[in-house]
């Protein structure tokens, strides 16, 4: 159990410092940047805690829930700054982009262009990539849900 | 009819508009898309946003089509229409010109800002850019963040922070010499993973691969990905597809600077 309060304290922290970190690099406005920390920290605990602890859902439904979860909390961020949430809420996403399965994905297939296909290598480019493509999906509808469940003909804002 | 009935209702002027004031809110509305679309806002918000300032500046009626390279806009005004387009070329993502339009789009529809108003309010946004060596810095240190959350050790994390950092301060000078995105992330992806590759072939700590995939991952267009995904859900496929494909070619982009700087230092990425 120690370990897992450890990781969640772990996750927690980098997280909302990557989240920072992409915040800079968007141009966020530096008032924001701490609701974006804090956006990459509930995001990435959340999954942490569904995926990783509890083990109730796979990490893409894991990725869903915890991309709609900070969306919806977003929403009322958002209508108390007059703006729209996705000023925050997508760097806070970024912590959760899967990275590394994507670049996997294309070396693979690079790899088997240059010596030849493999079961192996096959099954990398199959499994990452594919993991790849529903985390994305997962991370973008989940963020999009409030506005589709409860916005449907308002604005957000 | 029914469009002409809610127009006149939402509007809170319903003034007839002349024909060069309809012009002026054209132009408004069209400057107003160009400016979300060019610096990061997904479709929905481009095409509401544009909309509603429209309709607060006194059209009956606007009218949107969107557009990866181009935008369209109509206004309606006592059965006359008034259609422009916009060349889009992209900017570059930067929220706070999209907080700050979004704002002036606010004050112009609780009647704080006539068409003078808001015309002044969108001319004098500048946008926000942070200093090279910061973004630079902070940067490199969430790809340090990336690296330890795939439990890289110690060292593995100070060598994603010193090649990601590095290649980030690359990428912006590229990018302010006005490079191809696609040369850009080539070239970024090989400066971050020949650094990055140095952890290997010197033995740095006992996770060098790890520091080598985390120290590309500010090249992975996430923002552009969402969008695309947010497009497609909302039914703007055409903007979305594209924002997909561009999010693949930059990927493939990367990918082909990462093969070549794996090639030239011996080390066969992370796989």
């Amino acid at each position: 159990m120690n370990v897992f309060i450890v990781g969640f304290i772990e996750n927690t922290l980098l997280a909302a410092l990557a989240a920072t970190g992409f915040g800079v690099s968007f141009n966020v406005p530096v008032r924001l940047l701490g609701v974006c920390a804090a956006g990459g920290a509930v995001a990435r605990g959340l999954r942490f805690l569904i995926a990783d602890v509890w083990e109730v859902a796979p990490i893409e439904w894991a990725t869903f829930i915890a991309a709609a979860t900070v969306s919806t909390l977003g929403v009322f961020v958002g209508r108390k700054l007059r703006m729209h949430p996705k000023a925050f809420t997508v760097a806070a996403m970024i912590p959760m982009i899967p990275g590394v399965p994507i670049f996997t994905a294309l070396l693979s297939l690079a790899r088997m262009q240059r010596s030849g296909v493999t079961p192996e290598l096959l099954a990398a480019a199959i499994n990452s990539g594919l993991s790849a493509c529903f985390i994305v999906a997962a991370l973008a509808v989940g963020l999009a849900l409030p506005g589709m469940l409860f916005y449907r003909r308002r604005s957000l804002i | 009819m029914g469009l002409q009935q809610a127009g006149s209702s939402a509007c809170p002027q319903s003034r007839i508009l002349s024909e060069s004031e309809q012009r002026e809110v054209t132009r408004l509305c069209a400057r107003t898309a160009l400016m979300l679309l060019q610096h990061g806002a997904e479709s929905a918000l481009v095409e509401n946003t544009a909309r509603r300032v429209g309709v607060a500046l006194g059209a009956e009626g606007v009218e949107i089509a969107l557009m990866s390279s181009a935008v369209v806009v109509t206004t309606l005004s006592e059965r006359h229409c008034i259609t422009t387009v916009r060349r889009n070329e992209d900017r570059g993502i930067n929220v706070h010109v999209l907080i700050e339009v979004q704002q002036a789009m606010l004050d112009a529809e609780t009647g704080k800002l006539d068409r003078h108003g808001y015309r002044e309010r969108l001319e004098v946004i500048r946008p926000l850019r942070y200093p090279r060596w910061l973004v630079a810095l902070v940067v490199g240190l969430a790809c340090a963040c990336f690296a330890r959350l795939a439990h890289a050790d110690l060292a593995g994390c100070l060598v994603a922070f010193v090649a990601s950092g590095s290649a980030m301060f690359v990428r912006q000078h590229l990018a302010a010499l006005h490079f191809s995105p696609l040369i850009n992330f080539f070239a970024t992806a090989f400066v971050a993973t020949s650094i990055a590759a140095q952890g290997l072939v010197w033995g740095i700590g006992s996770t060098p691969k790890v520091a080598m995939a985390a120290s590309v991952l500010m090249l992975v267009p996430g923002f552009p990905l969402i969008n695309a995904v947010a497009d497609m859900v909302k039914g703007y496929m055409n903007t979305g597809i594209t924002r997909w494909a561009v999010a693949t070619m930059l990927s493939a982009a990367t990918c082909t600077g990462v093969i070549l700087a794996t090639s030239v230092w011996d080390v066969w990425g992370w796989l």
